[in-house]
């Protein structure tokens, strides 16, 4: 069946994930490029494109790292492709450098950069506004707000950046990214074949000479989009009033809904901003022009916020500009309807809404958990047994970080994607410590080789455990280097983590299916006793990948077989439990039991505990 | 149709809260009504808590504390956990059948009984109605079919600004010929039983 989001007519409507619309858009806009590394909340959009890769007419690429993935599409536009490279927040970090550069050569095919942030942290390790590499590397921004917007603003990004020959910044956040919305569909372009790479040193190579000149010209392209901004469908006014709210991205929502609410629509005069960067000056004046407050909502940092004071101290305008220096707004986390409501409320000068007396209460938790059968609970479960508190833990990003709960407690510190190793290797040298770094199969391709070959070189000592379930779980199983299936089907060409960590001349290497105890645990005692950089490759597949791409299905089922009282009532035993932590076990009237449906017949608990047996399960 | 509504669901992950939200809107959207729908991916998946939210008539994609005027709990503790959430006065669905999080699976924690949980669910909302959503879907041919009964007797109750002839629809529309099967069976049975004891 033909995917609507490739071939859907104009005029037709969908309900559309924000995600999906912005595959949908880039379609519209004629999109022939798109690279990406995953990360929520910004992974549909690229998997998107993967699935619909042979009904498209693109070139789609998963890439090893954001890096990696942004020089990909910076290629592809100086060879002239209409591009768009995704990624969640913290990854334009790691593409930071080639960003700031692209900035200045410029993109002759059209370029387009996603940045899903990610305010409150729902999948993140911190809550970043990317909406400030606008302003350091210069590019034009949009942030949309709904599903149709989402679709709307890719093709005009892609659009503008097309038009000005420069990247263009289109900054999208959780809620935005995990909505779903009706989006009328609209026209798919059809772009003639890039032209290929045209030859200019002096607009290509920024060698200083040349870097100097690239800067004022991107300066000019800046002031082009300013004024593109002032005059863009993108930023709407409406209401009327001396009390002024200026809005972008989500806030716009919350906004529109509490105004509604409050029955107050129509009575303050409202700029939304969709075009957001550069700040559109001329209609900021006009806006201001007649008001006495003005409320600026925008989710984290304050920076439309001290733009806007700015602009009314250059133009000698004393209207009071409220926000987030002092308030009434956080700098951090969501904003929602009824905080959006409160800030209306006192600036308007109504009275304060009592707080809702609907206090949550304490509950037992909930946290997620790595799944049943997961393999990487064989292998902390079997380095624990080892090492057990002695040794330092460094963690990286994925799954895996969820052996951080008890029993397990295998993550002691984490810094970002492919940090394990090489910070595993500092901390290791400063006072002696036994280290154990773990870290996937995804996250190893993507930064963990960089650390690992440092490590090499400086002779750093400790044991670094590549936990290869051969998968990006975590980010919902897309395909890295070392696969050998996808969700679509083989992967030809596989990267062996083993002859490459050999490769770099690294001499104890030990490769264990974590699911076999005894030789896993043979294999960290061994690696435990010798020094220098150790490797541990711990491989078996993800088990929901593994029913997923290989059609494995279960044969049998773990059962209690003797009538096991519970640690906590006797103190005699519980050790599955007390070890594992799988969420297939439980205490049924003080006796252990494993639920037939969780169990996924990985049979760890088998080798951990005598009275727990096998018997036929299926699939 | 101009009327406003928000509704909050909550489960446990992998229990198909996501599914049943996305059919929902699909169904809303069907009908003609201009829904949002809101969801949160990632580590959720991992068998943590799912919550998800549609709203019709609103442009935000959030409900806050005290909004929702429907609360779907596809697990009681959970029902429990998002009750904040309720409007005064709304209109609560839940399963009874729990699935313990992991401290209390292993006894080192209690969670609270069924009933302590419909006497706090008594306490804000004008109606409350319980079903043994596991053993409907299991009734209809699939565990996870559960979620669509709660649909099922949320239609019959006449709570939403259409009716169940909809959502078969769109199940049909959007589901495989053997997943739609056992989801029309699930939302029959669902209807039934809000029939029953509705």
């Amino acid at each position: 069946m033909a995917s609507p989001l490739i071939s859907g007519a104009p005029g037709e409507t969908h309900l559309l994930l924000g995600n999906e619309a912005i595959v949908r858009g880039a379609v519209e806009a004629g999109i022939q490029f798109i690279s990406c590394y995953p990360g929520t909340p910004s992974s549909e959009v690229p998997d998107t494109f993967f699935r619909l890769a042979s009904e498209g007419g693109y070139t789609f690429e998963y890439s090893v790292n954001e890096k990696v993935a942004l020089e990909v599409g910076g290629g592809a536009t100086l060879a002239g492709a209409l591009t768009l490279v995704t990624m969640k927040h913290v990854g334009v970090n790691v593409a930071a450098d080639p960003l700031f550069t692209l900035a200045y050569t410029g993109t002759p095919g059209g370029f387009v950069l996603l940045s899903a942030d990610d305010p409150g942290c729902h999948s993140s390790q911190n809550e970043q506004d990317n909406r400030i590499y606008a302003r350091i590397a210069g590019l034009p921004c949009l942030e949309p707000a709904t599903a149709q917007e989402a679709k709307d603003m890719t093709k005009a990004a892609l659009g503008l950046s097309r038009q000005l020959g420069t990247p263009v910044l289109l900054r999208t956040t959780t809620r935005v990214n995990h909505l779903r919305g009706p989006v009328e569909l609209g026209v798919a372009e059809k772009l003639p074949a890039p032209v290929g790479f045209q030859k200019n040193p002096s607009r290509f190579v920024p060698i200083p000479a040349f870097a100097r000149p690239m800067h004022l010209r991107l300066m000019d392209i800046l002031e082009q989009a300013r004024e593109l901004a002032n005059t863009s469908p993108l930023n709407t006014i409406s209401g009327s009033g001396q009390v002024g709210v200026v809005a972008s991205g989500i806030s716009r929502a919350y906004l529109a809904d509490a105004l509604l609410e409050a029955d107050l629509t129509g009575t303050v005069k409202v700029l939304e901003l969709g075009f957001t960067h550069p700040l559109p000056e001329a209609l900021l004046e006009t806006f201001m022009d007649g008001l006495t407050t003005l409320l600026v909502l925008e989710e984290l940092e304050p920076v439309m916020e001290t733009e806007l004071r700015a602009l009314a101290q250059k133009r000698g305008l004393t209207l009071t500009i409220l926000g987030k220096t002092p308030g009434p707004m956080p700098r951090f986390g969501e904003f929602n309807v009824e905080m959006v409501a409160q800030a209306l409320r006192g600036v308007l000068g109504l009275p304060a809404k009592a707080a809702c007396a609907c206090a949550p209460q304490a509950l037992p938790n909930r946290p997620p958990n790595l799944c049943a059968g997961c393999p990487h609970r064989a292998t902390y479960v079997a380095v624990r047994k080892v090492y057990g508190d002695s040794a330092v833990y460094s963690s990286d990003i994925g799954c895996y970080t969820l052996g951080i709960l008890p029993p397990l407690k295998a993550a002691d510190f984490l810094l970002c994607m492919g940090s394990s190793i090489s910070a595993g290797c500092g901390a290791a040298k400063a006072a002696g410590q036994d280290v154990v770094a773990f870290i996937g199969d995804s996250t190893f391709f993507h930064s963990g080789i960089t650390g690992l070959v440092n490590a090499v070189f400086n002779q750093h000592n400790l044991l670094v455990c590549i936990l290869d379930n051969r998968t990006t779980a975590m980010t919902g199983h897309q395909p890295n280097p070392g696969v050998d299936k996808t969700t679509i089907g083989d992967n030809p060409v596989r990267v062996d983590i083993e002859r490459l960590v050999a490769g770099l001349g690294i001499e104890h290497i030990r490769k264990v299916n974590p699911l076999n105890q005894k030789a896993t645990l043979k294999a960290i005692e061994e690696l435990k006793g010798l020094t220098g950089v150790r490797v541990l490759i711990a491989e078996e597949p993800c088990p929901l990948f593994a029913r997923r791409a290989y059609g494995q299905k279960r044969t049998q089922v773990a059962y209690v077989a003797a009538d096991c009282a519970q640690a906590a009532q006797d103190g005699s035993c519980g050790d599955c439990l007390n070890t594992l932590a799988c969420p297939a076990f439980y205490v049924d009237n003080g006796k252990m039991a494993i639920d037939p449906i969780l169990c996924s017949g990985c049979m760890l608990c088998l080798q951990i505990c005598k009275n727990i047996k096998a018997r036929k399960g299926d699939a | 149709m101009s009327a406003r509504l928000r509704i909050f669901m909550t489960g446990v992950g992998g229990q198909g809260t996501l599914t049943a939200t996305t059919l929902l809107a699909r169904a809303a959207l069907s009908a003609g009504l201009p829904v949002t729908s809101g969801e949160i991916h990632g580590m959720a998946q991992r068998g943590g808590v799912v919550e998800s939210t549609l709203l019709i008539g609103y442009k935000s994609p959030k409900i806050g504390h005290g909004e929702a005027d429907i609360l779907l709990g596809f697990e009681p503790l959970e029902t429990l956990r998002a009750l904040p959430y309720l409007k005064p006065g709304g209109l609560v669905l839940s399963s009874t059948e729990n699935m313990p999080p992991l401290s209390v699976a292993t006894g080192k924690e209690t969670a609270p009984d069924l009933e302590s949980i419909k006497a706090k669910a008594a306490a804000s909302a004008s109606r409350a109605l319980y079903l043994p959503c596991r053993s409907l879907g299991l009734e209809a041919g699939a565990v996870q079919s559960g979620n669509i009964a709660l649909l099922g007797a949320l239609c019959a109750l006449g709570a939403l600004p259409f009716g169940n002839d909809v959502l078969a629809a769109t199940i049909r529309a959007t589901m495989k010929p053997k997943v739609a099967e056992v989801n029309l069976r699930a939302l029959e049975l669902g209807a039934a039983y809000a029939a029953h004891v509705g």
